[in-house]
This record gives C-alpha cells, sequence and structure tokens, in this order.
C-alpha cells in the first residue's frame, strides 16, 4: 500500500517536469538539433583520376565539375546518377556529342576539366533544403587504347539542396 | 543527470566520427592504388628502356577493396576497386607494351590474381623481351 503511494505521489509531483522535457525534446527534435548529420563537410568523393572540383545541388539540378587525370584522351558513353532511395533519384543528362568520339558519346581530353550538369531532377528524397546523397556513375573507353574496353568508376556526392 | 550529459557528448561524437572515417577510407584506398599503379608503371617503364633482360622486385601493400587486377590490349593496367558507392576501375596507361603469365591471359586481357589480394606483395618486372615487359608475382 505504502509503496503504490509513494508511486502516485511522485507521479503527482513530477508529471509536470516529465511533459515539460517531452515537449522540450519534441521542440529540439522538430527544428533538427538532433540532426548531426548537417555538422558534416559536404563532399564530392570520385576517384583521383577524375578528381572532383566542385559541385552544387539545386532543386532539380546536380552540377559537378570533374578533371580528366588519366593522361589520356577518352571518350565518355554514359553518365548516371541515382542515389539509395526506395524510388530512386531521376535526372536528365543532355551531354553535347563532340570530337572523334561516336554519336551520343563526348570526348574528355586529358589534363581538361568538365561540367556535368543533370537537369530536372526528381524522387529519391531530393528536397530542397535538406541533406542528400546522390552516386554518379560514367562510362568511358580511352581513344588511343586498340580495343577500345569500356571502364566505369562511380562517386558520391553528399551535400544540401540549397535554393537558388 | 550525468549519465544524460554524457550520452549527449558521446552519441553525435560517435556518430560524426563513423561518418568522417567512413569517407576517408575511400580516399585512403584510392591514394593507396594510386601509388602501387604508378610505381608499377614507372618501373616497368625504366626497366623496358634499361634493356631486355633488366629487373626489379617491387614490394606493394594492396589495399582492401581491390577485387581485380589485370592488364588490358598490354597498355592499360586496371585495378577493379569497390567502395561503398559502388565499383571503380583505376587505370594506369603504360608507354611500353605489359603481359604477365600466358597462363592468365584470355585474349586481350591479362590478369594478375595475387594482386588482387590484400597484403604485401612482391612483384617482379622483367623486361622479357625488345617489345614487352612481364609483370608477375613471386
Amino acid at each position: 500500500m505504502r509503496k503504490s503511494q509513494a508511486a502516485l505521489e511522485f507521479l503527482t509531483t513530477y508529471a509536470w517536469a516529465f511533459i515539460i522535457i517531452s515537449v522540450a525534446i519534441g521542440a529540439l527534435y522538430y527544428f533538427g538539433v538532433f540532426d548531426f548529420g548537417k555538422y558534416l563537410p559536404q563532399k564530392c568523393v570520385f576517384p583521383s583520376q577524375f578528381k572532383c572540383l566542385d559541385f552544387s545541388l539545386r532543386p532539380s539540378e546536380v552540377r559537378i565539375k570533374l578533371v580528366n587525370n588519366l593522361g589520356e584522351d577518352v571518350c565518355v558513353k554514359s553518365v548516371g546518377i541515382t542515389n539509395d532511395a526506395a524510388s530512386p533519384i531521376s535526372c536528365t543528362f543532355s551531354p553535347m556529342p563532340q570530337g572523334a568520339c561516336a554519336a551520343s558519346e563526348f570526348q574528355w581530353n586529358h589534363d581538361t576539366t568538365k561540367d556535368f550538369s543533370f537537369t530536372s531532377c526528381s524522387g529519391g528524397g531530393y528536397i530542397s533544403d535538406t541533406r542528400t546523397e546522390v552516386k554518379v556513375s560514367m562510362n568511358y573507353y580511352a581513344i588511343n587504347t586498340p580495343s577500345k574496353p569500356i571502364h566505369s568508376i562511380s562517386g558520391k556526392i553528399n551535400g544540401r539542396v540549397t535554393p537558388s | 543527470m550525468i549519465v544524460a550529459l554524457t550520452f549527449v557528448i558521446i552519441v553525435p561524437t560517435t556518430y560524426l566520427f563513423f561518418q568522417y572515417s567512413r569517407e576517408s577510407v575511400q580516399e585512403i584506398v584510392d591514394a593507396q592504388v594510386t601509388k602501387i599503379g604508378t610505381s608499377i608503371i614507372d618501373s616497368a617503364e625504366t626497366i623496358f628502356y634499361s634493356g631486355e633482360g633488366s629487373r626489379t622486385i617491387l614490394q606493394l601493400n594492396v589495399p582492401e577493396g581491390v577485387t581485380q587486377a589485370s592488364i588490358m590490349d598490354g597498355k592499360e593496367l586496371v585495378f577493379n576497386v569497390t567502395s561503398s558507392f559502388g565499383e571503380s576501375e583505376i587505370i594506369f596507361f603504360s608507354r611500353v607494351n605489359l603481359t604477365t603469365l600466358g597462363a592468365n591471359c584470355v585474349s586481350n586481357v591479362c590478369k594478375i590474381p595475387d594482386l588482387a589480394q590484400e597484403g604485401v606483395k612482391s612483384l617482379k618486372i622483367e623486361s622479357i623481351n625488345k617489345n614487352s615487359v612481364s609483370i608477375t608475382t613471386v
């Protein structure tokens, strides 16, 4: 009897404190205080042979600037973007065919930079003012290699989608 | 109160540390593979121009994540590297013709299986004739 009375008195005395603490934690969560990911630096990670120099994540647009450090001229066959969401991000990439490559491919000379622009991005949790991670893949071949074997690279961009 | 404060500090710190280290691992692997590939190509070119019969042994530390090493067309040294965001091929171009044991070659692709296993490896680079440099593990 004494124990249950003590428990009831404890609750009636401190219930307001529990409620205030719960509301405070809820408010902190709502305002993103517990979103620790935002304290991480924004990053663009690619193999050093196609080093990422710069990137920007805008609503419905992803832009990356890469440099060809291979020491060889290449033809880029395809470039794709995705992420780990159940319904992955979908963008449009329309390169300008140029150089000695086949149609729908474009040439990328060594020691030069290239801007990749993915437009009309949607899905995959790609929402303005949120932190997101996208994966970029590219297939290419070296122009001067006789059998022109196709190679692939993958990179990752982790950053905040900033409203324009 | 002390326990709560400790958790408030430890949990975010652990999360941030884990995220930082995860991204750093990929950059370290990339740097190690780049160093290995550059060493092999530099040595192969040096040995080639030193003349037939020249050879050298390289000690290399292959990092975790390298799934395949191969020579394509005698010109490209290719390392397949798996990371948290997919598979990449790190390629090095040689100005001299590269080859390896004939048993590991199919068509124009020669694999170097031992170079795709994590750990310290000894690599023999030898100018086998006037046209080629052989790369084999010893």
